[in-house]
């Protein structure tokens, strides 16, 4: 029997159980049915994460497959500041020494209020580090992949290649021009992770991954390329010019298999250099070719059937008053033939046979053989150089053009068009990209070799290249410049330079030239910007690098030397 | 009555049936269970398999741009020098240039008739054993 207190306390018990249940599913209630929508997206993006992930940066590779450049993964450390801050002292101290930075730095950094700090964007951090710094078992302090760029030639085709910013994007050179295809396509996944925030991989929403950029393949020999750096070394060495650079092309098809300035920066250090060094001055600086611009004049009153070789000129004996200003030759001379003008370079000679070709003429050869406008390399920072149009010609220019001076060229200018000569007269688009490739070696692109126009007739470039075998001789500007066993056509250039707009007694010292003279495989442009030590004459001073270039590249690319040639030709 | 007690046995049929319904479900949890734990294991093994293909891979990179280095111009220089090797290039009177014939000659050799094939072609079986016997 329940006595009437007893019930009314169970009666207590019961209705504060029930309105306790009541609550509960009332909040129940709420949860799962009122606020269902915000908490179980809440839940979700507490499970849920959108991870990101970089495409690899592809490579760039010589003409032969060799690797010039790549994309490493390396680990870096980072910070979060607001964790890090109380304790940025102590843990400099421990991570100082790992990461190869001094305490002071890292205990400003460590301190500041970011949430992400980087604290070795440069350093690449071994496995041994990695787990070291692990085992410190830092609050704030985390681990993160990043691609670096690797240049496992060092300097070498530096000015070729270029170099990316801390984003990995290309700043200059290759790295620039051909961005859009080294560059990866970023990725991303949607994954759940569990409670130990490791990746419940089954749970993975959506998966795309990233795509690794294209690899890019170069025209650039890197042995070619040594040789020429190795031989400009010496020369700057040797001459100690303010800069220099040399380009190896072939004439054919117009791909430039090295191309160096000096000076030079590493790309993996660009602290270390200035931005001047990291100029590739083949493409972007400007000169007055001086006496290897007499080419396009001579090969223009050839062409036009003004001159022929025979032809001779009263070279005046070294001194021509032209317009009431009076033109020297370097040495005096009587009558010279074409060729004679040539191979002996006189400027009142060049400037008679511009004066007989006519200003209108030679203005339009200048034009074909593509001065005064980009060659269109794939290289940043190229420029068109100076070829004033004719409306702006002085009396004089006519005289003063065809010895190279009142035009402004670059070394790539030049040397594609001695190559027009060398190539039967076709001018040709200079070439330093071979292909894309992808990952798996597959062509993306092909990249052909493009005529630009025919500048000159075949007839008329064969010409001139008799004339410009003689340069070479022992009465020619360059004898030092005559290969062993090679027909070698060639002109040289000295050019004084302009300071302040005055004519100064410093010379831009060049040699281009191109062998075996009758069927043309390599041309090559040595440029000295004025050399200080030694002479100063273009084939005095560029003459024997071209020599040292030219010999061992012949034997590289196993170019038959002309003595077996004609032995062959008697058999035959 | 007895026909009445005689409906109380259980039906052999009936408790077979609810074995088997039983049973099936039961298969059909832990089947559901056993799935669920292969997507997850073999979750885990793909997780591990990406992270090792990741790690070949940078490995791989980080292992091209060391042989690149390595094969580069200027460091086989630099040991040769190291080494004492004495190498240089041939000197052009070293090098001996063997000339493949030309065009004309591939063209005579396109157009010239094959040579005749042997009369027992193909070789019998009796033949072939011969050739065995006398290895």
């Amino acid at each position: 029997m329940i006595l009437a207190p007893q019930k009314g306390r169970a009666l207590i018990v019961v209705g504060a159980l029930a309105s306790a249940f009541t609550a509960l599913s009332f909040r129940l209630f709420d949860l799962h049915v009122l606020q269902h929508k915000e908490l179980s997206a809440l839940a979700q993006a507490n499970r849920e994460q959108v991870v990101h992930r970089q495409g690899r940066r592809g490579a760039i590779l010589d003409v032969n497959g060799d690797l010039l450049a790549n994309s490493l993964s390396v680990r870096i450390v980072t910070a979060d500041g607001t964790v890090t801050g109380p304790q940025a002292g102590v843990i400099a101290e421990k991570l100082a020494p790992l990461l190869k930075v001094d305490v002071a730095t890292l205990t400003q950094k460590l301190s500041s209020p970011s949430r992400y700090i980087r604290l070795n964007p440069r350093v690449k951090l071994d496995d041994d580090a990695v787990q070291r710094i692990r085992a410190m078992k830092l609050k704030g302090i985390y681990f993160e992949d990043q691609f670096v760029r690797s240049y496992p030639n060092g300097p070498l085709a530096s000015h070729v290649i270029g170099f990316v910013d801390a984003e990995h994007k290309g700043v200059q050179g290759i790295e620039a021009s051909m961005d859009e295809y080294l560059e990866g396509q970023a990725g991303y996944e949607v994954i759940e992770r569990d409670r130990k925030g490791r990746e419940i991989r089954a749970l993975r929403s959506e998966n795309l991954g990233p795509r690794d950029g294209y690899n890019v393949v170069l025209t650039i020999d890197q042995v070619i390329q040594h040789i020429a750096e190795q031989e400009l070394e010496k020369a700057m060495a040797r001459f100690r010019p303010q800069s220099a650079v040399i380009i190896v092309s072939r004439p054919k098809t117009g791909e430039i298999l090295a191309m160096s300035s000096r000076p030079t920066f590493d790309p993996a250090n660009l602290d270390a250099s200035s931005p001047d060094a990291r100029r590739n001055r083949c493409v972007s600086d400007v000169a007055e070719p001086g006496s290897t611009f007499k080419i396009v004049v001579c090969s223009g009153a050839l062409n036009e059937g003004v001159v022929s070789l025979s032809d001779q000129f009263n070279c005046e004996n070294g001194a021509f008053m032209y317009a009431g200003r009076v033109l020297h030759d370097a040495h005096p001379y009587g009558v010279l033939s074409v060729e004679e003008i040539l191979f002996h370079s006189s400027n009142i000679g060049a400037a008679k046979v511009g004066l007989r070709l006519g200003p209108a003429r030679l203005y339009e050869y200048i034009r074909r053989f593509g001065f005064g406008r980009k060659t269109g390399i794939a290289l940043p920072g190229e420029v068109s150089g100076i070829a004033h149009p004719l409306s702006q010609w002085s009396g004089l220019s006519v005289t003063r053009i065809p010895m190279g001076h009142e035009i402004a060229v670059t070394p790539l200018q030049m040397i594609m068009a001695m190559n027009a000569i060398a190539d039967g007269g076709t001018l040709m688009k200079p070439m330093v990209v071979k292909s894309v490739v992808d990952q798996d070696g597959t062509p993306v692109f092909q990249y052909q070799p493009q005529p630009v126009g025919q500048v000159i007739a075949p007839r008329t470039a064969q010409l001139m290249t008799v004339a410009l075998r003689k340069v070479v001789s022992p009465e020619g500007t360059a004898p030092q410049a005559a290969v062993q066993n090679f027909d070698v056509a060639g002109k040289t250039g000295t050019a004084q330079k302009i300071e302040n707009g005055q004519y100064v007694r410093k010379y831009y010292s060049s040699f281009i030239g191109y062998f075996p003279a009758a069927n043309p495989q390599v041309s090559i442009l040595v440029s000295l910007d004025d050399p200080t030590e030694g002479a100063y004459y273009g084939g005095s001073v560029a003459g024997p690098v071209f020599r040292a270039v030219a010999e061992k590249v012949a034997q590289y690319l196993g170019i038959e030397p002309q003595t077996q040639q004609a032995q062959v030709a008697q058999l035959s | 009555m007895r026909r009445n007690r005689k409906r109380e046995y259980l039906r052999f049929g009936t408790v077979t049936k609810s074995f088997l319904a039983c049973g099936c479900i039961a298969i059909s949890g832990l089947g559901y269970v056993w799935q669920k734990n292969a997507i997850y294991r073999l979750g885990d093994d793909i997780k591990h398999r990406e992270a090792a293909l990741s790690s070949a891979q940078k490995r791989n990179a980080m292992l091209a741009a060391q042989l690149a280095h390595w094969q580069s111009p200027a460091e086989l220089e630099s040991r040769c020098q190291q080494y004492g090797l004495n190498l240089v290039a041939p000197k052009e009177s070293q090098v001996v240039r063997l000339y493949e014939p030309g065009k004309e000659w591939d063209l005579q050799m396109a157009n010239a008739p094959l040579p005749a094939r042997p009369q027992t072609w193909p070789p019998s079986r009796n033949m072939q054993a011969k050739a065995l016997a006398r290895r």
